[in-house]
């Protein structure tokens, strides 16, 4: 585990840190301001009130729980990749296209040179950090997602929008750093599609880290890892953030064939279940981790982001994985 | 050689304004209670009409009815199969879209037609030949699961979906569809098993009667199987250009035993292609030997696009074939 570079950067953490992958659910009280603001009912202000309210709602929840490694809960987002084309330049929102079933989105459409113009998390990273005296991450949707999940049309071709894309956003973690940011996690859930394109994705990963005083994660969920695996050990990262429990932790096998080097939030309950998993098979995951994993090496977390459940769903979740972590704690400490 | 147009297959099922979505708001009403099943119907009728309709105006020689109805490539045919039930979500291909699982859980059945009143209803409508687009058998199979012993084995379950599908192939040419387009973008991800996907195709060829039956490959570079494709027992093969820059090269050179569909017009980007640059690409396919006629058409389905330039792209073909033939636009 990459625990001396956490000590260098003076962030001590227990056996099998507790954290989330980044956002949770919104309130009832922001989904409500959220359309009020979109039918132009209320303002922008009365819009980021109910936003900071519902952020402080989940650190306090997230302290309450015994999370080690908090996030913000991202109230002030919508689509992870939509939230950042609309604050930087170079994006148009383009129309509406279905994600599945009766859901859609509007994919962003890069029209322009792409340019980061101001921070674009940071204040609320800085709000939460006044929050709460825990680690707090910093959480930013990578390059290469940003690209897969964009229509181009300015750059002449993936990579050069890729790399494009890297470079500004290096701009927005080299801004979290400078205000004490030291876990940063970019999130590439797109990563595992296009496999015969995971050097581009390597590429623009050193171009976001390389150099910086951090302690980085990268998310990577819902993709064909057998197809990018090991070779994906290759991004410059210290900790793939891995969604193991949705595909019956079919990845340890993978590890057992390679051996896995870096560290691990490895993913202990499903995101896309309104089902609790209860402790025991919650505890039970995280065993079968620790066969082929070394402790040391190994943080905990759902799947993915929780913010497709229900605020007591997502709770009764972390408790799941908050529980299950202090529960093999106790055994191993007494090894 | 002659050039007509046609459509891929989806057409997006939502716009940016209210009309245009009637569908997804009878939808989340009927989820809430508020309005029937039939209402959903009635609103997919119209806007499969709209789709239909923006298809002729683009001057499409061939269209669909955009697969309004259809929830994605996979559930929407598997999930109206006996012995299978339909699971959670999963990426479809390197997309961000996202189709629902099929679970097979015992023999797979046809129990009735599967997209024949689809196809009724949308001819009946257009006034341009539809074609009719099915996801093929080994696509369907390799996208599937087993459980509780499944259809036992794969190669059993492939054997299922390729019945299903041949029954379905014999009531839409007996019910007079003119083209039936079979998609198979999983044979790119698994080329070595080209054998299974021959034997099922041969089957619903079997079936297709009076019709012409299209094989079409997309999300993938055809160029290695290219020989092997051309093989087949079908009337069209249709590529998806936008994967390989070879791909034009090696049509040319090794010419064709039968039309093509040239999916040339990137149906998964919004950047409108230079005419010039295509109709080039189109100067040099025709060059092969054997390529009498062809149809230009986008790379895939259109619903990876906002409407707006969905639409954008079906007047584009007819540009580009205008700039091919030299004449103005």
């Amino acid at each position: 585990m990459s625990r001396t570079k956490l000590q260098e950067l003076g962030i001590d953490l227990p056996l099998f840190p507790i954290t989330s992958v980044g956002s949770f659910p919104k309130p009832d009280f922001l989904v409500k301001a959220r359309a009020d603001f979109a039918k132009k009912k209320i303002r922008r202000g009365a819009l980021e009130k109910a936003e900071r309210q519902a952020t402080e709602f989940w650190i306090r929840t997230q302290e309450e729980l015994g999370v080690d490694v908090l996030v913000d809960g991202e109230m002030y987002r919508g689509d992870m990749v939509a939230y950042f084309a609309e604050n930087l330049d170079g994006f148009e929102e383009g129309g509406l296209v279905r994600s599945y079933g009766n859901r859609y989105y509007h994919k962003p459409i890069i029209t322009g040179e792409i340019h980061w113009v101001e921070p674009i998390t940071l204040e609320w990273w800085k709000y939460s950090r006044g929050l709460t005296s825990k680690p707090l991450k910093g959480v930013l949707t990578g390059p290469y997602t940003v690209m897969d999940w964009s229509f181009i049309e300015y750059y002449p071709d993936r990579r050069t929008a890729c790399l494009a894309l890297a470079k500004e956003i290096r701009k927005e973690v080299e801004a979290l750093i400078e205000e004490g940011a030291k876990i940063i996690q970019i999130d590439e859930p797109a990563i595992s599609v296009r496999p015969e394109e995971l050097p581009v994705a390597i590429e623009a990963m050193h171009i976001v880290t390389d150099g910086l005083p951090a302690y980085f994660i990268t998310h990577i969920c819902y993709g064909a890892f057998e197809n990018i695996y090991p070779n994906m050990l290759d991004l410059p990262v210290d900790n793939f953030d891995l969604e193991m429990s949705n595909s019956g932790l079919d990845m340890l096998e993978l590890f057992k064939k390679h051996r896995y080097t870096k560290d691990i939030s490895f993913g202990l309950v499903d995101v896309h279940t309104h089902v609790i998993e209860g402790e025991p098979v919650v505890e039970q995951r995280l065993r079968q981790a620790l066969e082929t994993l070394p402790e040391e090496a190994i943080w905990v977390d759902p799947d993915c982001g929780l913010k497709t459940r229900t605020v007591e769903e997502a709770i009764a979740k972390m408790q799941s994985v908050v529980t299950a972590a202090k529960a093999l704690r106790a055994v191993t400490s007494t090894k | 050689m002659e050039l007509k147009l046609c459509n891929h297959s989806s057409y997006p099922r939502i716009g940016d304004d209210a009309e245009h979505q009637l569908l997804r708001r009878t939808i989340a009403e009927r989820d809430r209670g508020e309005k029937t099943d039939q209402a959903v119907r009635a609103a997919e009728d119209r806007m499969t009409e709209l789709a239909l309709a923006e298809q002729q105006e683009a001057g499409l020689d061939l269209v669909t009815d955009g697969q309004i109805r259809w929830s994605d490539p996979i559930s929407h045919l598997a999930g109206k199969l006996a012995g299978v039930r339909i699971n959670g979500l999963l990426r479809f291909f390197d997309t961000n879209f996202y189709f629902r699982q099929p679970v097979v859980q015992g023999k797979l059945e046809r129990t009735g037609p599967l997209l024949l009143e689809e196809f009724n209803f949308a001819q009946g409508k257009s006034t341009r030949p539809v074609k009719v687009v099915l996801t093929g058998p080994y696509t369907l199979a390799r996208h599937s699961i087993e459980e509780n012993g499944g259809a036992g084995g794969f190669d059993k379950m492939l054997e299922g979906y390729t019945a299903a599908l041949a029954a379905e192939v014999a009531a839409l040419a007996g019910a007079g569809a003119s083209m039936i387009q079979v998609e198979e973008p999983a044979l790119l991800k698994h080329p070595y098993d080209f054998p299974r996907l021959e034997r099922s195709i041969t089957a619903l060829a079997m079936s297709k009667a009076s019709a012409q039956l299209a094989l079409v490959l997309y999300f993938g570079d055809p160029g290695p199987l290219y020989d092997h494709l051309q093989t087949l027992p079908v009337d069209l093969l249709g590529f998806d250009f936008t994967y390989s820059p070879r791909l034009v090269d090696r049509v040319a050179s090794n010419g064709t035993a039968r039309p093509l569909v040239l999916g040339l017009v990137d149906g998964r980007n919004t950047r409108l292609e230079d005419p010039a640059v295509l109709a080039r690409q189109l100067e040099k396919l025709a060059l092969s030997a054997g390529l009498n006629s062809a149809y230009l058409s986008p790379s895939c389905g259109l619903e990876y696009l906002p409407r707006d330039r969905a639409q954008q792209k079906l007047e584009h073909l007819a540009v580009i074939r205008n700039t091919f033939l030299g004449s103005p636009a």
